[in-house]
């Protein structure tokens, strides 16, 4: 009877760290974008009546940028740690951080295409939905890590029993 | 051999030059921040009114952050600047070491002090021998106007109580002149130079939600021996004058998903008011407590204000707690009556003869006698405030927010025809045949017939808020100047009836001979009162005017006026001789010696003489001869006729 094969593993590294260099790559561009409307002073972006887009846009690209680099970061450290315990759930981890570098810039944005005066458009409801996934990712890969680090510590503490 | 790290075993050097350059730019940052001075918070300042929070008020800086657009416009409003504290970039005037003739009295004196303006000046109050009269240096502390121009206050000393310069600084002509000179006053008559008179009178009107607090009545007593403890909600006029108090607004829409709700809906937010969702009346009442000309029901109204406030609220009835001044309605009632025996020439000073308003700032009263407002049915066909103005400029406006705010900020397309022929459009389909002039002309402009240049303040004529037609008769049996000869200024009032009965078959009333013969502007310039030559000089200047009736002939009847007895009809003479071909740089000083004054019209009568203008015309109602001569003896008739009764216009 043959052996079973294990499914493959996604290739959660390659994942992490092409998405994150590519989206860092859209929120350059957007930067530049910003850039240039402020260098033309083009009032549709930073009119007084406009204050509110400025805003979401600006955190947009703030929060895109920051973002790609935090999944460039989730790549080296799952490169750096592939015996994550098992019950890490990085598929979890990677899914919602994913959704999270696409939804909060994607709120702030489409919140600063339509508005109402000081408040942004209805798209800014995507950015609670993707702060939580942020929050979810993080704390499991922090909770991960940490589980992985364990054992480096039992054995300091054989060490000192001796 | 191990390798070692260079780090690992040897000794932490911190880096000496990034620490010495940290060190460096910490002590500069301390240095910087000790050089400032220090920022006094406002409920310390001891000397002038102050702004505080309080009564549901919450101040437009609270405003800022959920309406930013709303705010934006507001901010670059005069409006906002109405009243401002005196800072260096507030005041407008140079203050560094000048010396300002141009006051009654000794020069006045200004300084600077680092950030603060001081003024050196003749005692106002003083009650001796005027040989005695001592000088005074003061601080000036604020500011009222910023448009036309900046009229500055000083602390008197005492507790808030402020006073007014004896100088005026007039904006655009980047001057000086005195107090007294900037109104429509008759020569000696001075206006108001009392200690608390910022306190007590100014404050209504050019502050959002004002406190005079005086213990006892205003003038009851020596100010010395009242307390003064003026408090405003905000200096100059700020959201809450139109909208209301808004600390329950701001409470209720901290939740975001009721924000949202009402984004979503169509339903106002009913914890402010928006008043241009409310009826043609109410919401030109939130205009119209400040641009009408009212007084309180009675003094115990006046001290309940002084204590708390005006009661009026936007939404509110404003005649609840106001008396509105409008002679063709209330005439003859109690409170006007108590009005006109404290000032018996209040109703001369303020209205035209038939009533209507003729001084400006004062549009709600214009307002209310306009056809379109008072004779309408329909809330949607009701010309309101709002019909032609905005106070916050919308993003569709093409303007610059500066050139909305410079004119009068007239909503985006209302200042053409549209303001009227959204609701007359069967005159819209056929504008000439309407106006009887070509389309595109001045004469076709709503405007200029229905809204002439009828009022006045700030040393200008304003157009009328009264929507009116052009008649002779009310000229002839009003005074008023009609928009015909407004604009027609070489024609005669008999040329104008006989325009108005073959166009509208207006009946022509009774002329006498002077009416028939002489243009009407010239009968307004040499015997009209201080009010008439005021509106007809600044006329002589208005381009439109001036396209269709020509320049050259006007010098000597403007020559005339720079030698009148009043300061602002001097001044609006000379600003519109200036605008006639070749007399640009007039030297002319209107608050100069009388024989300076006399000096210069005779210099510029010589020279329109000695020019081709002179012999340009040959009219015989611009009293010119078939010589080209002029009539100065049917000049000097006209003169001698002229209505000398004093008139102090209250603007």
């Amino acid at each position: 009877m043959a052996a079973t094969s294990p499914a493959p593993r996604p290739d959660y590294v390659g994942r992490h760290l092409r998405f994150g260099w590519w989206s860092l790559f859209v929120f350059l561009l957007l930067g530049a974008t910003l850039e240039t409307l402020h260098g033309f002073k083009v009032g549709f972006y930073l009119d007084a009546s406009n204050e509110t887009r400025r805003l979401m846009w600006t955190l947009a690209h703030a929060h895109g940028a920051l973002l790609s680099v935090v999944n460039i970061g989730a790549g080296l450290s799952l490169r750096a740690l592939p015996d994550l315990p098992g019950d890490a759930r990085v598929p979890l981890i990677s899914t919602t951080l994913l959704v999270a570098t696409v939804l909060l810039p994607a709120g702030f944005f489409a919140g600063g295409v339509a508005f109402y005066s000081g408040d942004p458009g209805v798209g800014i409801a995507l950015v609670p939905v993707g702060a939580a996934c942020l929050a979810i990712a993080v704390f499991l890969l922090a909770r991960a890590v940490t589980a992985t680090s364990r054992p480096s510590n039992d054995r300091a503490e054989r060490r000192r029993r001796g | 051999m191990t390798r070692r790290s260079p780090v690992v075993g040897s000794r932490f050097r911190p880096p000496v030059t990034a620490v010495a350059l940290l060190v460096g730019a910490a002590a500069l940052g301390v240095a910087a921040a000790l050089s400032l001075e220090p920022i006094v918070p406002e409920a310390n300042v001891e000397h002038r009114p102050i702004a505080v929070s309080e009564d549901e008020y919450v101040s437009s800086a609270t405003c800022r952050a959920c309406h930013p657009s709303q705010y934006a416009t507001w901010h670059r409003s005069f409006h906002r600047t109405m009243t401002q504290v005196a800072t260096p970039e507030s005041v407008r005037a140079d203050f560094d070491g000048v010396v300002v003739e141009a006051v009654h009295g000794r020069p006045m004196r200004l300084e600077r002090r680092g950030d603060e303006f001081w003024a050196e000046f003749d005692d106002p109050g003083w009650e001796g021998a005027p040989s005695d009269r001592p000088r005074i240096t003061r601080q000036v502390v604020m500011i009222t106007g910023s448009h036309h121009q900046n009229i500055y206050w000083y602390s008197t000393g005492h507790d808030r109580a402020l006073n007014v310069l004896p100088g005026v600084y007039l904006l655009e002509e980047e001057r000086w002149t005195p107090r007294n000179a900037v109104v429509l006053a008759p020569p000696g008559r001075g206006v108001a130079m009392l200690d608390g008179h910022w306190n007590a009178i100014c404050i209504d009107c050019h502050t959002t939600h004002g406190k005079t607090r005086f213990d006892t009545p205003f003038l009851s007593e020596p100010i010395r021996d009242q307390a003064v403890d003026t408090t405003v909600a905000e200096l100059g006029i700020a959201c809450e004058a139109c909208h209301g108090p808004a600390a329950a607004h701001v409470a209720a829409n901290r939740n975001p998903l009721r924000r949202y709700a009402l984004h979503a809906g169509a339903e106002a937010d009913p914890t402010i008011v928006e008043p241009t969702r409310l009826d043609p009346q109410r919401s030109s009442q939130v205009c119209g407590q400040c641009h009408s000309i009212w007084e309180f029901p009675d003094a115990a109204s006046e001290r309940a204000a002084s204590a708390a406030g005006l009661p009026y609220r936007p939404g509110d009835e404003l005649g609840a707690t106001r008396f509105v001044a409008q002679p063709r309605v209330n005439g003859r009632s109690e409170d006007m009556q108590a009005l006109i025996a404290a000032d018996p020439d209040f109703v001369r000073g303020s209205f035209w003869p038939d009533g209507l308003v003729r001084v400006s700032g004062r549009e709600y009263n214009g307002l209310l006698d306009s056809p379109c407002f008072a004779d309408a049915t329909e809330p949607e066909r009701t010309l309101s405030c709002f019909s032609c103005h905005t106070m916050h400029k919308t993003p569709e406006d093409p303007r610059a927010v500066a050139e909305w705010a410079d004119t009068h900020q007239v909503s985006a397309g209302m200042n053409g025809d549209a303001a009227c022929t959204g609701c007359h459009d069967p005159i819209a389909a056929d504008l000439p045949a309407h106006t009887n002039h070509a389309a595109e002309s001045a004469g076709s402009r709503c405007y200029n017939c229905h809204m002439p240049y009828t009022s006045y303040g700030l040393l200008q004529a304003i157009r009328s808020h009264t929507v009116t037609s052009p008649s002779v008769r009310e000229s002839v049996e009003i005074g008023r100047p009609n928009a015909c000869n407004l604009c027609h200024l070489d024609r005669t009032l008999a040329w104008s009836a006989d325009h108005l009965r073959r166009w509208y078959a207006q009946p022509a009333p009774r002329l006498d001979e002077d009416e028939s013969a002489v243009a009407a502007s010239i009968l307004w310039l040499l015997r009209g009162d201080a009010g008439q030559r005021a509106l007809t000089a600044w006329s002589y200047g208005w381009e439109p005017a001036q396209e269709v009736s020509g320049t050259s002939w006007m010098v000597p009847y403007l020559g005339e006026l720079l030698g009148d007895p009043y300061d602002a009809v001097r001044f609006i003479a000379a600003r519109s001789l200036r605008t006639v071909p070749g007399f640009e740089t007039l030297q002319y000083d209107f608050t100069g010696n009388r024989q300076d004054r006399i000096d210069a019209a005779v210099g510029a009568l010589r020279a329109w003489r000695n020019s081709a203008q002179a012999r340009a015309r040959r009219d015989p109602e611009l009293l010119f001869g078939i010589d080209g001569e002029l009539d100065t003896t049917a000049m000097r008739r006209l003169f001698d006729r002229r209505d000398t009764r004093p008139l102090f216009l209250r603007e």
